[in-house]
């Protein structure tokens, strides 16, 4: 059962892995958008890590909703509200349960995924975070289906992203600054897809 | 006043668009809030921090609503999200625009600081960019605009009420919809958008495009939108001259739709000539002096009978509903066969009237094809009425909104409302055309189009309405036709069916139940006219000799070249006084030399071998040209007018002079300068001449060419003798020399006392400058007195020796000079002179004293339609 502190983890082994790749973000999105997403959600995670140790949080989804906010607030490009949408739905199906298991877990990312969708009106192929996170939830929904626990289906999902990460890299940007590009943003994987597999990577180790 | 968010991801760029939005509007801007980068120095946009700015704006502006205005990317989405943050209520009094920020935030200030509201702020913030679009000259696909409702997230909008195009009904275009595509429409024709170019503009969105949604609004006055296939819409834009509309469109067809319209536009909405000249006659008010026209009328303004009535409708509230699908039926039945009908009157009217009044018919078919009132109408009887029932409701609720219009030309289309409601009911109820009742003079409430055309001339003697204007449709129509009409007599018309009545269209004279001598005396009256009139075609083209064989050549006013052949036909011995500002009236832009050139050579043809006067453009504050703007003082007839006007740029004027000296080399001319006061404005003028004449590459004005002056400025009057020396001719302008002398304006009923031409006064002058002239310069008179046979011997024994008159008049002009001799005439004059005042001459001539009112109105109808834009 994933645990208030297990999401906490999840934060801080976040904030790390990016504050760890934010070159790697940068350098992704100079060749593409406007070269701030390393720095941007360096910035956003670290403020989201350094929560727990500020503040006593109730529940779960007390927690994750403050994430949320906090990356709006703080990561300041299209990835603040697009991230803080996915924190903030992903706490409505965890409301105020102590801890969690697959199924509900399924239900946040799905609602998560959504939010992702609704906000920036990204479809499957047009080169953004959607490209990793919409085969991400789909693995993770047939793990739950096929019997699988909490662990098995992050593992999944993580697994999926990275691949729907790959995939973006002949695709031609549809939206965003990307799009600007045209033609031109092929041949390059795009940012958002890589910060959400190591989002989804973090959570595989340390919510499962 | 609404407020303003600037959402950016650089806080000094947002600032730094804020400073030159206040400083373009000072103090008077709206309140305006940044929310724009993370700190100072970070780029980025912070939905939280957006969220707080719209609520801080949404309490300054106390409930008008905010609109925030974004630069790119994530402020879009922080925007977005930010609205989901904040109270929905607020939320709901807050626009997302797509607008390029600094475009948008100025414009959208501007709009605001203006007092616009909400909706309309972000419409010009939308529509902010087309200045360096069109500037740069890009094509129109740069010009993409994406409307307001399609970017608003929470639009305010109002619901769509089911009336009939109530202005600030708001029928959408659909949001996720492809492109929205904007055009403006400037409204150039004189009368505006009334009901004709209305039903043009909405023919030809229908016609093009029946597929693709076009709304309308009226920028300048703020009307709309509304929907472009819905008459009853269009018309209540309420759109003037001057106006500018501004048309959306959205769908397969958006560009082609609007280019179509963009050209209509650029007709007038059909209102305006082609630019070509000659391609097709000016348009002509007069009707009636167009030859060849059948007239079916007595054509005498003068008629005698019994009171006739129309069969009058029974309530159509009283009929009973037989279930929702069959009335609807009945509706639709009856909607397709009027239409039907209203097309088969419109082939004759053009048969047998003319272009324009056909179009009144088109107009009434293309208003009953209208979505919105055939829907309304539809849904009541959906709501349990029968198709009478609500289809007169639907047509009276129409009808109640054209008359809340301000432009009373526009009012008075509710007349043709209530005549396609007619149209409609009768086939409703079962009933043919409206009937008249036996032969004798007809009483209506107002005379509408299709019963004018409709009338049976043998039966109907004559037309008395109880409403209506002088400019009905229905008044021309039946004028053209000989049918004599008196309009507008209100309670006087309450006459008992069968009473006899006598009215003269001339005098305004209306006898109910005259005695039987009275009687008489009209009958004879009519009887005389008839004769006379027969007489006076008959010897038209005779010339008019007095009785001492004094030949007096009669002339015709002209104000197109329509009008000219009218002249010719009726005799004119040439064109006193062609009205050139009338002839160009139609004109948005000057005519060159050569279009000029073709004119006067054609008008030259009509009358040849006789001469023709050219006056040049006689344009002013009180009567601007579109293409000759004036400025307003505070005075305009004191003011700048007719050769005044090109003291400070005379270019117009030397080209109309180069055309003249021009077609004067192989043509009889007279030019004629208007509003001169002074010897140098002779002089002024003349150079002007010279200089024209050179630039035509001639060593001086054509020897055949005469010149004259106008003689209407008192001061022009008292020094003739000087002002003559170098001239061939003056024409005494009646009308405006009774007007300054006398300084009493004659278009106000109110001065009628003051403003009389036949004061002894205003015969003085006109002796006097008969007296003065240097030996060998004519003396023509051009002015309604001219086209009055009761005035024309006292105008010869005057001194006057040339008379200019409304093309009809001629021949009883004509045959009112063979009456006397010119020493009678003389005689007659002296004794005028010597009259104590106006009342006593026309005791002299014989006259009764002028009727106020419907006199005026007739006269000043018939001045109108001879002269078209003349006062």
């Amino acid at each position: 059962m994933t645990t208030l502190t297990a999401f906490q983890a999840w934060l801080a082994d976040c904030s790390a892995v990016i504050e760890q790749q934010a070159e790697h973000l940068t350098e992704l999105d100079r060749a593409i958008g406007d070269g701030d997403h390393g720095t941007n959600m360096a910035r956003g995670f670290r403020r989201c890590a350094e929560l727990a140790e500020e503040e006593q949080f109730a529940s779960i989804d007390a927690y994750l909703k403050k994430v949320g906010m906090t990356l709006v607030g703080t990561v300041g490009g299209a990835s603040g509200p697009l991230y803080g949408t996915f924190f903030l739905r992903l706490a409505g199906p965890l409301s105020a349960a102590p801890d969690v298991d697959a199924r509900p877990l399924a239900q946040a990312l799905r609602a998560g995924v959504d939010g992702i969708v609704a906000r920036g009106r990204a479809e499957v192929g047009d080169k953004t975070m959607y490209d990793a996170f919409a085969p991400a939830l789909e693995a993770f929904e047939s793990a739950l289906a096929a019997g699988s626990g909490t662990a098995e289906c992050l593992r999944a999902a993580a697994e999926a992203a990275a691949r729907g990460r790959d995939g973006t890299e002949p695709l031609v940007a549809r939206k965003g600054r990307a799009s600007y590009l045209g033609e031109r943003s092929a041949g390059h994987v795009d940012p958002g897809a890589s910060s959400a597999v190591l989002i989804l990577e973090a959570a595989a180790r340390t919510l499962g | 006043m609404i407020s303003l968010v600037v959402v950016s991801h650089s806080r000094s760029l947002a600032r730094a668009v804020v400073a030159l939005a206040r400083g373009t509007l000072g103090a008077d801007g709206p309140h305006l809030e940044v929310a724009a980068g993370l700190d100072e120095e970070t780029l980025g946009t912070d939905a939280t921090a957006v969220a707080e700015a719209v609520v801080r704006a949404d309490a300054a502006s106390q409930g008008d609503g905010v609109l925030v205005l974004l630069d790119l990317g994530s402020a879009v989405l922080s925007a977005e999200m930010a609205l989901e943050l904040v109270d929905p209520q607020v939320a709901a009094r807050v626009v997302l625009s797509s607008a390029p920020l600094v475009e948008g935030v100025v414009a959208a200030s501007a709009s605001a600081a203006a007092g616009a509201d909400l909706q309309t702020c972000a419409r010009e913030a939308e529509v902010a960019q087309r200045a360096k679009v069109e500037h740069l000259g890009h094509p129109a696909g740069a010009d993409r605009q994406t409307p307001p409702a399609g970017v608003a997230v929470h639009p305010r909008q109002g619901p769509r009420s089911g009336t009939v195009g109530q202005p600030g009904t708001s029928p959408l275009l659909d949001p996720a919809g492809p492109p929205v595509r904007t055009v403006e429409l400037p409204v150039l024709a004189e009368h505006g958008l009334h009901a004709r170019p209305a039903a043009r503009l909405v023919a030809r969105a229908g016609e093009v495009a029946p597929d693709t949604t076009v709304l309308v609004h009226n920028r300048t006055s703020g009307r709309g939108p509304v929907d472009a296939l819905s008459l009853s819409g269009v018309a209540t834009l309420d759109a003037r001259q001057g106006h500018v509309l501004v048309a959306q469109a959205q769908g397969p067809r958006a560009e082609e739709v609007l280019a179509a319209l963009v050209e209509l536009a650029a007709e007038g909405f059909g209102d305006l000539p082609p630019a070509e000249p000659l391609a097709e006659d000016p348009p002509v008010l007069s009707v009636a002096a167009e030859p060849g026209i059948p007239v079916t009328g007595s054509g005498l303004e003068a008629a005698v009978g019994p009171v006739v009535r129309l069969d009058v409708l029974p309530d159509p509230r009283a009929v009973p509903a037989e279930g929702a699908e069959r009335e609807r039926d009945r509706l639709r039945g009856a909607v397709d066969a009027a239409v039907a009908r209203l097309e088969e009157l419109a082939h004759r009217a053009l048969d047998a009237v003319g272009r324009g009044e056909a179009e009144v018919f088109t107009a009434q078919a293309t208003l009953l094809r209208d979505p919105e009132i055939a829907a309304s109408a539809t849904a009541r009887v959906d709501a349990g009425s029968s198709a009478a029932a609500a289809w007169s409701e639907v047509v009276d609720e129409a009808a109640a909104r054209f008359e809340e219009l301000d432009d009373p030309y526009q009012r008075e289309r509710a007349l043709d409302v209530r005549s396609v409601g007619e149209r409609v009911l009768r086939e409703l109820l079962g009933l043919a055309e409206p009937e008249v009742a036996g032969e004798g003079v007809l009483v209506v409430d107002e005379l509408d189009p299709g019963l004018a055309l409709a009338l049976d001339a043998a039966r109907v003697r004559g037309v008395i309405t109880r409403r209506g204007g002088s400019t009905g449709h229905g008044v021309l129509i039946a004028s053209a036709r000989g049918i004599p009409v008196l309009t507008g007599l209100g309670e006087r018309a309450d006459v008992a069916d069968g009473t006899v009545v006598a009215f003269d269209q001339r005098t305004g004279r209306l006898d109910v139940d005259p005695a039987p001598e009275v009687r008489a005396e009209f009958e004879e009256l009519v009887a005389r006219r008839r004769a006379e009139r027969e007489r006076a075609l008959r010897d038209a083209h005779v010339p008019a000799l007095t009785r001492d064989h004094v030949r007096v050549r009669v002339k015709a006013n002209v104000a197109s070249l329509a009008v000219a052949r009218a002249g010719a036909c009726h005799g004119a011995d040439g064109a006193g006084l062609v009205r050139t500002e009338a002839v160009f009236a139609r004109w948005r832009q000057a005519p060159t030399v050569e279009q000029q050139v073709e004119v006067y050579a054609a008008l030259a043809d009509v009358f040849d071998p006789h001469d023709v006067t050219i006056r040049t453009w006689d344009a002013g504050a009180d009567k601007p040209l579109a293409f000759l703007p004036a400025e307003e003082g505070p005075n305009p007839f004191l003011g700048a007018r007719g050769l005044r006007a090109f003291a400070a740029d005379p270019a117009l004027l030397l080209d109309q002079l180069e055309a003249v000296c021009r077609v004067a080399l192989d043509h009889p001319l007279r030019l004629l300068f208007p509003m001169v006061s002074t010897a140098d404005d002779v002089h002024v003028a003349r150079s002007l001449l010279d200089r024209a004449a050179r630039r035509a590459g001639l060593p001086g004005p054509p020897s055949g060419l005469r010149v004259g002056i106008m003689v209407e400025v008192p001061a022009a009057a008292l020094r003739i003798g000087t002002l003559a020396q170098e001239l061939d001719f003056v024409s005494v302008g009646s009308n405006d020399l009774a007007q300054y002398v006398l300084a009493a304006e004659r278009g106000n009923p109110a001065l009628a006392p003051w403003s009389d031409p036949l004061e002894p006064a205003v015969l003085q002058l006109v002796r006097h400058v008969a007296d003065h002239v240097p030996a060998g310069v004519g003396v023509s008179l051009c002015g309604a007195v001219a086209s009055d046979p009761d005035l024309t011997g006292l105008l010869v024994g005057l001194g006057v020796d040339e008379l200019s008159a409304t093309a009809s008049a001629v021949p009883m002009v004509k045959r009112a000079l063979r009456a006397g001799s010119t020493g009678q005439y003389r005689e007659l004059a002296d004794r005028a002179l010597a009259a104590r005042g106006a009342q006593e001459v026309r005791e002299l001539l014989g006259l009764a004293a002028p009727e106020d009112g419907p006199r005026r109105k007739s006269a000043a109808l018939s001045a109108r339609r001879a002269a078209g834009t003349a006062r």
